[in-house]
């Protein structure tokens, strides 16, 4: 990592601390072993409490006459004694409290008095579900990994820590399980990590842009999950997780397309229902992307493709309209991307009203003011609405974006710029990866083996062998159940 | 520059399906029943059989060669005439894929202009589909191949709504059988031939396959579900037109579609049409990936440079091409050129990799 602070060679760590206002250099006096001492730290990481409480009164009034002493009579499980000057930057900024013996510099002592400010675990508001666990992640990395650990209580998960970016110095955490997740993946992972360079890392979502396979891609190729229901299932099926310290949101690689119309709520239903849902949201997003841009197809080009008693309909609706049918969509669809730009910044309470003006009064009056049919209307309305069923929040901008696209395509070409735009579309997905992997599968490469958690989920007896696309070094996950002889009807 | 691959490009050998019967179908399946009933009328069913199996049998000679070469064209050339002639010979064939590809591309604007879009413009069109090709060029064989299995996945509910058709139909028209003396069945199976050309391509993506062994089973289903789809799409339109009918109508299978009405689409032949640019788009792909990789194994031209070149060749005549005379003689032209490719130089060249063999092996033995 190159340095950006090249002055800070020379001048001591002492000396430039000194110009922050939250460093503390604190001489004390031990009477009983006749030894003076110093504390140093920055006040604003440092629990001060823990210093007053169970620190201070040990070092002065304890049996303190070499360096050496301090493990056995402060009571803190995170004493490290040191003789390595290079590690004193790195401990004081990790929360840790500098203890000197004047006199005798060449040996300290780091004392771990780090304070914890952060929010408690919550409700998670992104992915809601209504059955299943009510706990996300939060910004802290160690309670997040402790939500994981609690899980997957198993000595074969390993947590690989490393920190980027060299401002932000943020630690980020690998996580695996050996002996199933394949080691090419978590090669890949590790290196790219390995390879970021940046100096501020806030958030995973940086992570997920820098190391993906295509950048120039508005497919997000890592998935993002606050639930840690979800990580403990994909690491179970041996994918990789990557946690970044600061984030609530954890990544999770390699991952598929289909992966992100799956909600985790579809594992705690029935696998009937829960295979419903998944195609009734894939038809949601089909629909939400498409509707648009036939409707302006076929207006504009082909309104013989309609039946006539659909066409009078249309027509009636249409009649007073001045503008050609993609000037009105492009109209109606920028108003909703407003609306929802709008409401994606406010309060909840202010949001709620952007939503009546925009919804109820803008739309309403637009039709009777005759700019766009009221058919329009309700098709806008509704792609709008099967938006908003994807599960992950990430997938369902893209979708937002993609529909723009196919409508001028749709303008140029009618159907036949549709059918063009979605072969680019279609092209883009197969040359896609993530972590090296088709984005698209099980659909290309075709495996019928990995359909059954896709599309449909089928039941849990019929989920015995992990994703073909992880390759992992377990393929199954639990041992085949002997054949049962089949039953008649009437037998016990 | 030699044939070897590596393992991380090839494709499962399964796709090997999907590949030879996207090449076979293209705009050719739209019309072809009018050709073969020319000649042999309504036994024309028969010759849909017989060219199938002269598709499998030329299909064995060449995974045979393929074999022996253990390579592509190229490798084939080479062993039975050397360098230099061989050389020479594959060259020939970055001509006839580029051919092929202004064929089939001009020929599918050539079907949007008549059904749906009769203003068009030739160029604009071809030049975005282009682009599209190059999009998937550029992405390697596994996207070629991938768009071939999606071209075929996707547009199968059309086969499927095929079916309204049946209750329109008289399908005793096909009676009697025989009516046809075997000559006229024979011609009409070398018309079909035209319709199901194109599986020639695997004496170039041999090499890109993982397990050719395993293929052999694959492309001769491939090749066997294009029969099966001629002769349902023969039958059906058979049974709805009548002789005199069918030889009025230029695209008899487009003609079928105008007939199927859902509750919210009249004229299904649009959505046919625009779908069908799935079906005809892997067929360019693997014409011009053809083309482009003949180059380099030839003159070491970066396939990178050479699709792009290609490309705007192939945009430049595709758009020069206006009439519907000038579009039927290069059509015309494209297939005589393939049929004779297919029925006499592959046995012809089957046969020299043979004697090349013995002799190789009496060499290396005495």
């Amino acid at each position: 990592m190159f340095n950006f602070f090249k002055n800070s060679e020379k001048e001591s760590l002492d000396k430039i601390l000194a110009k922050s206002a939250d460093f503390k250099c604190l001489e004390y006096y031990n009477n009983k072993s006749n030894i003076s001492f110093t504390l140093k730290f920055l006040a604003t990481l440092v629990d001060e409490k823990t210093i007053q409480d169970s620190v201070l009164p040990y070092l002065l009034e304890g049996n303190f006459k070499q360096i050496e002493d301090v493990k056995q009579i402060v009571p803190l499980p995170d004493i490290k004694l040191s003789e390595d000057i290079s590690q004193i930057e790195d401990m004081i900024f990790n929360g840790s409290v500098l203890l000197t013996v004047n006199g005798k510099d060449n040996k300290f002592c780091f004392l771990g008095a780090k304070k914890e400010i952060g929010r408690n675990i919550s409700l998670p508001e992104v992915e809601f579900s209504v059955i299943g666990p009510k706990e996300s992640f939060v910004e802290s990395l160690d309670q997040n990994l402790n939500l994981i650990r609690k899980r997957i209580p198993v000595k074969e998960l390993v947590i690989e820590k490393k920190t980027v970016g060299t401002l932000s110095k943020t630690k980020v955490a690998i996580l695996y399980i050996d002996g199933i997740t394949n080691t090419e993946n978590v090669n890949t992972v590790r290196q790219r990590i390995e390879g970021i360079e940046f100096d501020e890392i806030t958030d995973s979502s940086y992570i997920v842009q820098i190391i993906s396979d295509n950048q120039n891609s508005p497919f997000p190729q890592l998935l993002d999950t606050e639930r840690p229901d979800r990580i403990s299932a994909i690491l179970a099926e041996g994918k990789v997780a990557i946690f970044v310290d600061g984030s609530p949101h954890a990544l999770i690689g390699p991952t598929t397309l289909v992966e992100f119309f799956s909600s985790f709520e579809d594992y705690y239903l029935n696998w009937i229902l829960s295979s419903f849902f998944r195609l009734i949201r894939l038809f949601a997003v089909v629909f939400s992307i498409l509707v648009t841009p036939v409707y302006v197809a076929t207006l504009s080009y082909h309104y013989e493709l309609i039946p006539q008693d659909l066409m009078s309909t249309l027509v009636a609706s249409r009649r007073a309209i001045p503008f050609p049918p993609i000037l009105e969509a492009l109209f109606l669809e920028l108003t909703i991307e407003l609306l929802r730009e709008a409401g994606a910044r406010l309060p909840t309470k202010v949001g709620q009203t952007i939503g009546i003006v925009g919804g109820i009064v803008i739309g309403t009056a637009s039709v009777e003011a005759g700019l766009t049919s009221n058919i329009l209307l309700i098709f806008i309305a509704l792609a709008a609405l099967a938006s908003f069923t994807t599960p992950v929040y990430r997938i369902g901008n893209t979708i937002r974006l993609l529909r723009f696209p196919f409508l001028l395509f749709a303008e140029v070409w009618g159907l036949l710029g549709i059918i063009v735009c979605f072969c680019f579309l279609l092209t883009h997905l197969i040359r896609l990866t993530s972590l090296g992997r088709p984005y698209l599968e099980p659909l290309y490469p075709p495996r019928m083996q990995d359909l059954k958690d896709a599309f449909i989920r089928l039941s849990f007896d019929k989920q015995r062998k992990r994703p073909f696309l992880l390759n992992t070094k377990e393929p199954y996950r639990f041992p085949k159940k002997a054949k049962k002889e089949k039953k008649d009807i009437e037998d016990e | 520059m030699n044939a070897n691959v590596p393992d991380s490009k090839k494709i499962s050998p399964f796709l090997v399906f999907f590949l030879i019967h996207t090449m076979q179908t293209g705009v050719g399946i739209l019309g072809f029943q009018r050709f073969i009933a020319k000649t042999a009328g309504y036994d024309a069913w028969m010759s849909i059989i017989l060219s199938g199996l002269v598709v499998h049998i030329l299909l064995w000679m060449m995974f045979k060669m393929l074999k022996i070469a253990n390579g592509d064209m190229t490798s084939i050339h080479t062993l039975i005439l050397g360098k230099k002639i061989g050389k020479i010979l594959s060259s020939l064939f970055i001509l006839y894929f580029s051919l092929y590809t202004v064929t089939i591309l001009r020929s599918y604007i050539e079907v949007i202009q008549v059904w749906m879009f009769p203003e068009l413009k030739t160029f604009w069109f071809a030049l975005a589909f282009l682009i599209l090709v190059i999009y998937i060029v550029f992405g390697g064989f596994r996207t070629v191949a991938g768009i071939a299995f999606f071209s075929i996945v996707l547009p199968f509910y059309i086969a499927v709504l095929f079916i309204i058709t049946i209750q329109y139909s008289d399908f005793t028209n096909l009676l009697p059988i025989f009516d046809h003396s075997v000559k006229e069945i024979l011609l009409g199976s070398r018309d079909m031939t035209f319709t199901v050309l194109g599986f020639e391509t695997l004496l170039f993506f041999y090499p890109f396959i993982q397990n050719p062994e395993k293929s052999k089973k694959w492309a001769h289903l491939g090749a066997l579900y294009t029969t099966m789809i001629c002769i349902y799409l023969a039958i059906l339109a058979f049974g709805f037109f009548s002789e005199a009918q069918l030889q009025k109508n230029l695209w008899p299978t487009l003609t079928m579609w105008k007939i199927i009405k859902l509750p919210f689409v009249e004229r299904f032949e649009y959505i046919g049409i625009a779908n069908w640019g799935i079906v005809i788009l892997p067929n360019l792909c693997i014409c011009l990936w053809c083309a482009s990789r003949l180059a380099k194994r030839i003159f070491s031209i970066r396939q990178k440079t050479s699709i792009p070149v290609i490309a705007t060749l192939c945009l430049i005549a595709t758009s020069l091409l206006s009439t519907r005379d000038q579009i039927n003689i290069v059509t015309d032209f494209t297939a005589k050129v393939g049929f004779y490719f297919n029925t006499i130089y592959i046995p012809l060249l089957f046969a020299g990799t043979l004697i090349a063999k013995k002799v190789r092996n009496r060499e290396t033995h005495s």
